[in-house]
Formats: structure tokens, sequence, C-alpha cells
């Protein structure tokens, strides 16, 4: 094919390190345009990487851990607790009765910890007013990008367990 | 002088300033694309991942072609 | 370069070494002259000649080089060694078929004429040149030299290579190429016939 190039008569090492002077600018550009495809082959091998951890990705396992007592609480009260380890801190909120919905606390703008607004009945970040919906954690206004992880619960006679951590 | 100077002389010289050019844009194209596939994967839109890769794919062969061009242009320019 | 081009007409030298003297003057080496100034045949005639690089466009030395440390430039002046580069192994000394560079072997490096770089490429003659008094080596436009007898050549015959310079040599009107294969100035008969270049 006329687009490959041909093999060259004189040696390699006489092309690279030529007598003469624009001849050796020459294949410096050369040689800069093969370590940009090899930069290029990088970032292809990078985007490859990414694709085998999305393939291969485990789906993690998480531990069971007692929040608390059922009627512990009142409605529309909450209670702190760490889950899955003891440096994620999460809120518990008895929104009804029966009903129990427990979220991350850390706010998917910046981090800051978010309290339930029981007026507003909300979750509302003080930081840059971000609030989110206490049914599903989505974003109702602000700046976060993402809704707010929810936990799992499970009930186990008068006990409330977390069981597992959801969109994190 | 009655030699000429050979540098100027050289043909081909603009292909290759501008295949050069060409995959400098390309490379910057690619690291763009690898940063947004990183961004995308950790907030969980794993569906991205695959079409990104075979775009990056895309890109590399591009850059490949492009340096086979340049080295071919070179090539043809020091034959006498 | 500037349209100018060095012309060297050993027939024109006196032997008065001003261009050895003047060369010693360049601050590039200076103290050490780069001509190499010849006594033909010391005992029988005073005949001399000064030579300098002759800057050819193949340069041997400079493909010679182990080290790559001699490059000629797109004016087509071959410099002479790259200072960290050279290792002075000598190998330009047995390759240049005129013998010009030297090896000083106190500092292991070899150095050579190189036009007066610092001169020639801001349009002045080189030392050599500037003061000959009978103009052996002179710098000067082409038809500065046309009114000579003598016409200039740059083609030389090395046994099987063909050696092209920047500099030219005044040679007989007539002769296209100079021969500097040893065997052809010997007189026997024989060894003429048998190494006449191809």
């Amino acid at each position: 094919m006329s687009l490959l190039p041909s093999p060259s008569k004189e040696p390699l090492w006489r092309e690279e390190f030529s007598v003469f002077t624009s001849d050796e600018r020459y294949v410096t550009r050369r040689q800069f345009a093969k370590f940009l495809t090899l930069t290029s082959l990088g970032m292809f091998v990078g985007n490859l990487w990414v694709l085998a951890k999305a393939h291969f990705a485990k789906t993690p396992s998480f531990p069971s851990v007692e929040v608390g007592e059922v009627d512990e609480i009142p409605v529309r009260g909450i209670k702190l607790f760490t889950y899955p380890t003891p440096k994620d801190h999460c809120i518990l909120i008895r929104t009804g009765e029966d009903q129990y919905v427990a979220y991350s606390q850390k706010c998917t703008h910046l981090s800051c910890a978010v309290y339930f607004s029981a007026i507003e009945d909300r979750l509302e970040c003080p930081c840059h007013q971000g609030f989110f919906s206490v049914r599903d954690g989505s974003v109702l206004q602000g700046p976060p990008p993402r809704p707010l992880p929810q936990i799992t619960l499970e009930r186990n006679g008068a006990r409330l367990l977390a069981v597992g951590l959801k969109g994190s | 002088m009655a030699k000429l100077e050979r540098y100027q002389q050289r043909r081909g010289l603009v292909a290759i300033d501008g295949a050069m050019a060409l995959i400098f844009i390309l490379l910057i194209v690619q690291i763009w694309l690898l940063g947004a596939t990183l961004e995308a994967f950790l907030a969980g839109h794993a569906g991205a991942v695959l079409p990104a890769a075979i775009c990056s794919g895309l890109v590399f062969l591009g850059c490949v072609a492009l340096d086979l061009f340049v080295t071919r242009v070179d090539q043809e320019s020091r034959k006498p | 370069m500037h349209g100018y081009e060095f012309y060297v007409d050993p027939s024109r030298c006196i032997g008065c070494q001003s261009c050895v003297k003047a060369c010693e003057e360049c601050d590039t080496h200076r103290g050490t002259s780069m001509i190499n100034f010849d006594f033909i045949d010391r005992g029988g005639t005073t005949a001399s000649a000064a030579y300098v690089c002759w800057h050819c466009e193949e340069p041997t030395c400079a493909m010679a080089c182990p080290t790559d440390a001699i490059k000629k430039g797109d004016d087509g002046i071959v410099q002479s060694s790259l200072e960290p580069r050279c290792i002075g192994c000598s190998n330009c000394v047995l390759a240049c078929p005129f013998g010009i560079p030297k090896i000083f072997p106190e500092y292991e490096q070899m150095m050579k004429c190189d036009m007066c770089y610092d001169r020639t490429s801001v349009g002045k003659r080189p030392m050599c040149a500037t003061v000959c008094p009978s103009q052996a080596l002179s710098y000067v436009r082409p038809d500065g030299i046309a009114g000579r007898r003598e016409k200039p050549t740059n083609v030389f015959q090395f046994g099987n290579q063909k050696v092209v310079t920047l500099v030219h040599m005044m040679v007989p009107a007539g002769t296209d190429s100079v021969s500097l294969d040893v065997l052809d100035y010997m007189w026997e008969g024989a060894y003429v016939a048998f190494a006449q270049p191809q």
C-alpha cells in the first residue's frame, strides 16, 4: 500500500544520527510524532482499564448492622448512626408510624452533613442550600449533582437493621 | 552560496507540520475522553464506558495512521 | 556563504606562514593554528602549500566519527568536533582523504578548521584568506577568481571515492578533477595503469 512507509535503504542509525544538522532536526520531529502516538496508546489502554473495571466489578457485600429499636424515635424524628464503616455517617428518619428511611449524611455536593427539616419535610444541606427528598433521596434543589445514597433497612422483630447501601 | 539550504528545500514540510498538529489535537481529545469516561464510571454510569473505549481506540488508530503518514512523507522528501 | 567561495592555490604559496599565525589568533582555539601547512619536499625544494579544511559535501570524517561529534550545517561548513562528544579516537584523522583533522591527546579532542565560522557566518573573510599576501588562500566571489589562469575545481578522486568539496582548488585549465591517490603520481607506468580510478 502506498500509504505505508517503505523500508529505507539507509540504515536507521545513519538516519537518526545524521551528520547533517538539518536532517537531525527533522528526525526529532519524526520521533516526536512517534512519542505522541505512544501517549495516545497509553490513553487507550487507560480507557480499556476502565472498561475492564466496569465489566468485572463484583457486587459489594454489606454487613448487617443494628441501627436501633422500633419505637426508639418518635414519628418525624431522626437518629444518627454509622454504616457500613464507623466513618460513614448516616441519618435514620421515621417518616410514619411504620415507615423508616435512612440515607448517607454526606451531601453529594461537597460532603457537608445534611439534616432533616421536619417543617419542610426534606433533607437539607446547610452549606449551599441543597435539598433532598425524604422519599428517595433525589435532589429537589441546589448544587448537589447526585441523589443521596440510600441505606436499605430491614426489620428483625423489634430491631432495625441496616443491610445495604444503594447509589454510592 | 552555491549550495542551497537543505532544510528549507525539504519538500512535504507543510504536510508534516499539518499532520503533527492534527496528532496533537487528537491527543487532547483523547485525554479529555479518558477523563470524562473515568468521571462517568465513578459516578455510576457504567453504560458510557464501552462506547468511550471504542472511540478512544479509533482516535489511537488515527494517530497511528498520521504517524505512518509523517514517516512516509519524511522518507519521500529525503530521496535526492 | 554570502556569495563568497574559498579558493586554494598551492602554487602561489610562498611559505610565509602568515596564515598559520593569523589562524592562531582565533578566539575559539587561541594559540593553536588549524592550518595544515605542508613543506612538500623540505630537503629538495622551497615549495610549500597551506591547506584548510575542504568542507566536503559528504564529509568522510563525520561519517567515520563514532560519537557523532562532527556536524555539517545547512551552509555547508563542516564544524570542528563537538567538545562534549569527541573522545579523541582519531577515526576522523585516519578517514579524511586530505589529512586535515588534528588530534590533541592532552585534552582528547580533535580540532580542525571551521572556516572561521564566527567571521564567515556574518560575511567577513576567514583569517587566513585575509592575511595571505599571495592570495594562495583567497575568499572571494566567483567572478573575482575568474581572471586567474588556473581554474577552480572541487571534485577529487580518492581511490574509488569521489569527494566533492566546498573549498575549491586552483588547477590547470581543462582539469576536471584532482586525483588524490598517491599511486597516480608514481612514475612507474605499470602501477599508474593499475591504479586508475573507476
